[in-house]
């Protein structure tokens, strides 16, 4: 997607440990700022958003300069048209969630946007409609984080600030949550610079990823490609690596579901764990590497689920491990794997290698985006 | 109750009311100022505006007496025109002005520390600026505590006696309050008087103190983590 307006940022900002130099240009829809915490991610949104006095350089949206220091030119926050969403909410507890959500309002209507079109696009896409009474103390970590969401969204912003906007959230809750986000993606168009150290939510939802390391961009690209690379894999290693992967729902059993995957419903059949959506519906679902097994031969009288015809595209040493990438259909996005080097150089592996890849359907978590909220 | 004892009690209603509002708005934007910025002179700014909490009130009584005496910086001869505020009622606003400083700054500037100025930022963010940030989010969520400082600064004025008697006497019917009415009555021998605002001193006190233990009570001023 290249529709969006250039975002460019050339910034300089001494920090207690280190300095943040960052420089970069993007039209991307979202942008991912990836990195250990401490790596200066929310210092370079703040900076951005005009928090951060003191920040020496250029950023500019489009034909607006937000910040030229050469120039003496600083454009404070207010005058930004950013929507910024931290990482606690920052709800405002003397308001309720209408009070939040329409905290905004005058800038939106200033900017001339259609706020009453905004507002409804965003109680819908955000399933906020139940929560607009409620006091800000009552709202659950998923809720809070819809409704910061939204007051950012209605405030017509021209760019979205997203600071690790699932991390505050246990395991449960970003299932459900990160489906919001990928909803906002696709139906307002606004482009969005997402900071997280997160590998399922930045390859769910970024086109392009830039790392971070104690501030200064170590890697730029697309997010598979960016988070396999041997310099950018140990910053994930906790996590590990996760597929993320689109399919449609086809049927659904008493225990297991059955995804087609890819974008054009073209890919490879895979069982899943069972799908409260109904047939037809799209989803996400993540595949982390170290859960998929290599054969060389279809194994029989195997008790996991799905055994993928795949084709070997690229094997990289990270450490101890190989990443090995393997493509099961033409337009589909290839899966990574982990495994030891003993096993690639066993099995001889290398590009062009067909192979079979062994996922159980219960390694699998599905991110369903649930029209009602979450359940 | 001599109607003069009545009238000292209405008296002293009003005046500590104007004290209270003399010193909430510039108390207010002070406590701000100390809460949020870093300036050259705070230290000794925040340290003068302590000072009658410490001083014998009688202290800071004879420098008002001072200050607004003829030749005083704030008297006839230095303005050319006459204030004519000792032994009045705008002496006894004066004096229980001042004596209340401390405790409505102190108080504002500690309910202003407990706002997370990231809210702030996030109205900032919104499209508010420095001023509608302040009025619409920074004062709303300090409200209680500015509560707080509101009603402890009135009852310090209620009970004000030490700087008001310097300036303003105790005058029946024209400068006496609650606190010069007790002094007067005690003095007089008079018991039932001396009683009567005894139990008005400490209805008004106790009422005080418990609305404010009341409003200090931690509510959610910052965002849950």
């Amino acid at each position: 997607m290249n529709a969006e307006p250039r975002l460019e940022a050339r910034v300089r900002l001494s920090l207690d440990r280190f300095d943040l130099h960052v420089e970069f240009e993007t039209t991307h829809r979202v942008t991912g700022v990836f990195g250990v915490s401490g790596s200066g991610k929310t210092t370079l949104l703040e900076t951005i958003a005009g928090l951060r006095r003191g920040a020496q350089g250029l950023i500019r949206l489009g034909e607006t300069v937000w910040l030229d220091s050469a120039q003496r030119r600083r454009l404070p926050p207010e005058a930004r048209d950013v929507g910024y969403v931290p990482q606690d909410s920052l709800l405002f507890p003397h308001k309720d969630v209408l009070g939040n959500l329409r905290a905004g309002r005058q800038r939106a209507l200033d900017g001339g946007h259609d706020f009453t079109h905004t507002w409804e696009a965003v109680v819908r896409v955000l399933a906020i409609e139940p929560l607009l009474g409620r006091a800000v103390g009552t709202l659950s970590g998923g809720e809070r984080q819809r409704v910061a969401l939204g007051r950012a969204l209605c405030s017509g912003p021209r760019l979205l600030l997203l600071d690790e906007p699932l991390a505050s959230l246990d395991v449960g809750l970003r299932r459900k949550v990160l489906p919001f986000l990928h909803r906002v993606r696709a139906e307002f168009a606004i482009p969005m610079l997402l900071v997280s150290h997160n590998p399922v939510e930045v390859q769910a939802l970024c086109d392009d990823l830039i790392v971070l390391r104690e501030g200064k961009i170590i890697a730029r690209g697309e997010p598979r490609a960016v988070l396999t690379r041997p310099e950018v894999f140990p910053i994930a290693e906790h996590e590990g690596f996760e597929n993320m992967l689109p399919g449609r729902l086809l049927e659904t059993h008493a225990t297991t579901s059955l995804v087609r995957l890819g974008e054009n419903d073209n890919g490879p059949p895979l069982v899943v764990p069972r799908s409260s959506l109904a047939p037809g519906s799209r989803l996400l679902l993540s595949v982390p590497a170290n859960e998929i097994m290599l054969a060389l031969e279809q194994p029989a009288g195997l008790s996991a689920r799905n055994i993928v015809p795949a084709r070997v595209e690229d094997v990289k040493a990270v450490g101890p491990w190989r990443l090995l990438t393997a493509r099961v259909a033409d337009d589909a996005p290839p899966l990574v794997a982990e495994v030891t080097a003993d096993a690639i150089e066993e099995l001889r592996i290398a590009p062009g290698t067909a192979l079979f890849l062994i996922v159980k359907a219960s390694a699998i978590t599905l991110y369903e985006d649930h029209p009602d909220g979450e359940r | 109750m001599t109607e003069t004892t009545l009238d000292a009690l209405r008296s002293t209603l009003l005046w500590a009311s104007l004290a209270t509002a003399l010193v909430m708005v510039p108390g207010t934007l002070l406590a701000y100022a100390l809460a949020r910025f870093d300036f050259f002179g705070k230290k000794v700014i925040s340290t003068l505006t302590s000072l009658p909490l410490v001083l014998p009130p009688t202290a800071v009584g004879y420098l008002l007496l001072r200050l607004f005496s003829t030749q005083g910086p704030l008297g006839r001869e230095t303005l050319g025109f006459n204030l004519d505020v000792l032994l009045t009622w705008k002496a006894v606003v004066v004096a229980c002005a001042v004596m209340s400083a401390p405790l409505v700054v102190r108080t504002a500037r500690v309910s202003f520390e407990a706002v997370d100025p990231r809210f702030e930022d996030m109205a900032r963010t919104l499209g508010h600026g420095p001023a509608a940030t302040f009025f619409r989010y920074t004062l709303p969520l300090a409200a209680r505590g500015l509560l707080a400082a509101m009603i402890l600064g009135f009852s310090r004025a209620m009970g004000e006696f030490g700087a008001t008697i310097i300036i303003a006497g105790n005058i029946p019917g024209r400068t006496q309050t609650l606190a010069s009415a007790i002094f007067s009555a005690q003095q007089a021998g008079q018991e039932d008087e001396a009683n009567f605002l005894l139990w008005v001193a400490l209805a008004a006190g106790f009422a005080a103190i418990f609305l404010t233990e009341y409003l200090s009570q931690s509510r959610i001023r910052r965002a849950p983590r």
